[in-house]
């Protein structure tokens, strides 16, 4: 651990350079299903980031005397009392929002995103760090999610946050709110975000 | 070292498991009533719809006293329960429960039928998971106005209610939706019907 940890690249890095659904292409699951509605996507990006941020907090804070070997064992506990603490908070004070998620609530157990920067980096990072690296992998992966949502909202049901925006004869493209457009958008932002990063790439090896 | 011992493992998994386990219980018990409290009066809401007495402006409480002042529950089949709408003693409408398969997974809710078992009241669904969209629109106004006031003394073969444009239709179903719309269709006549001819709760 001789690197230094600086809390800016830890959090590019988790939005952008190595954003969990775009370059890692983890976590989507969740994401084809919840963007229909931009509101969803944003509750569960927030309970997303909620839970992989304070997993990892955890984890790293109990790293020191946990066993090597049941490791996996102790993070699965520990993301799992969070993800239960969202579920309750939602079905206490968000009836209507916890219907809507539906099972994606309870299915952010198993979303790679928070095992995957629990055993990548607040097993062997310091907890404050692992904190904003778990808060940066969720916001990335709230932001794709918010990206494909507005996409598929405003072709879907002609509506941006649920207020209408379009005008009166405006045709809704049903497929878009059907699993298969999740599939095209996300398809199509990894391809342009790909793209990018490797002309970006390319750029600077012809310097 | 300590921690290559077979003892520390499992001790500190019972101890992890313990604490968390302590955590989650108290916020459970801590939010039971207010998640209990969301379910009534999300039901009492689609039971105040059916029988078109829902305003959505109404309050929890303004719905919890609608819903005490004017509804009584009774015991339907073996563990189902009609709601009863009254004023003073007289019945005036019954909300019946119905259920069925639908086409991604089964879908149940209350069909509303005035006193004189002749006229619908409304309709709400409590469990459905059609396609966002296409057979999920059972559960949007559209759909579920429709079955405002409805006239089901007219029978076509030994349905009382039928899709349009068939004969005799009454309901409009779903474009791009047939088989939820054959699906909602089939429920109401079977579980309605039933209770028509078991002529309502006494």
């Amino acid at each position: 651990m001789a690197k230094k940890l600086n809390p800016k690249k830890i959090m590019k890095d988790g939005l952008a350079v190595e954003n969990p659904i775009v370059f890692q292409v983890i976590g989507i699951c969740s994401a084809l299903a919840v963007t229909n509605l931009m509101l969803n996507s944003l509750i569960m990006g927030i309970a997303l980031t909620f839970v992989t941020a304070l997993s990892s907090f955890t984890v790293s804070l109990l790293k020191d005397r946990t066993p090597g070997h049941i490791r996996m064992m102790i993070q699965v506990l520990i993301i799992s009392v969070y993800v239960i603490i969202v579920d309750i908070f939602l079905q206490a004070y968000m009836p209507e929002m916890s219907k809507a998620l539906g099972p994606y609530v309870g299915l952010i157990i198993t979303n790679c995103i928070i095992m995957g920067r629990a055993e990548a980096f607040a097993i062997s990072n310091p907890p404050i760090a692992s904190l904003i690296d778990g808060a940066a992998a969720g916001l990335g992966y709230t932001a794709v999610l918010m990206i494909i949502a507005v996409v598929r909202e405003f072709l879907g049901f002609g509506t941006m946050f649920g207020f209408n925006v379009t005008p009166a004869n405006w045709t809704a493209w049903t497929m878009m709110i059907m699993p298969p457009g999740a599939f095209f958008i996300l398809a199509l932002i990894i391809w342009i975000a790909t793209e990018y990063k490797i002309s970006k790439e390319k750029g600077v090896s012809t310097k | 070292m300590k921690k290559k011992s077979f003892v520390y493992p499992v001790v500190f998994m019972v101890l992890v498991t313990a604490v968390f386990t302590l955590v989650l219980s108290f916020l459970n018990q801590t939010s039971k009533a207010a998640i209990e409290l969301n379910k009534k009066v999300e039901l009492h809401r689609k039971i105040l719809y059916v029988f078109d007495m829902y305003d959505e402006s109404d309050s929890v409480e303004e719905v919890s006293k609608k819903f005490e002042e004017n509804i009584e529950e009774k015991k339907y089949k073996e563990d189902k329960v009609v709601y009863v709408l009254k004023e003073g003693n007289e019945t005036k409408a019954y909300a019946v429960p119905f259920d069925g398969p639908g086409l991604w997974g089964s879908i149940d809710g209350y069909i509303g039928v005035d006193k004189d078992l002749k006229h619908l009241t409304g309709i709400e669904f409590i469990n459905q998971a059609e396609t966002p969209g296409l057979g999920g629109r059972i559960g949007e106004a559209p759909y579920k106005e429709q079955f405002r006031n409805v006239d089901i003394t007219n029978k076509v073969g030994d349905e009382i209610i039928v899709n349009r444009p068939a004969p005799g239709g009454n309901i409009d179903a779903i474009a791009g939706a047939t088989q939820t719309s054959t699906f909602v269709k089939n429920m109401l006549n079977q579980d309605l019907i039933e209770f028509i001819s078991g002529g309502g709760v006494e």
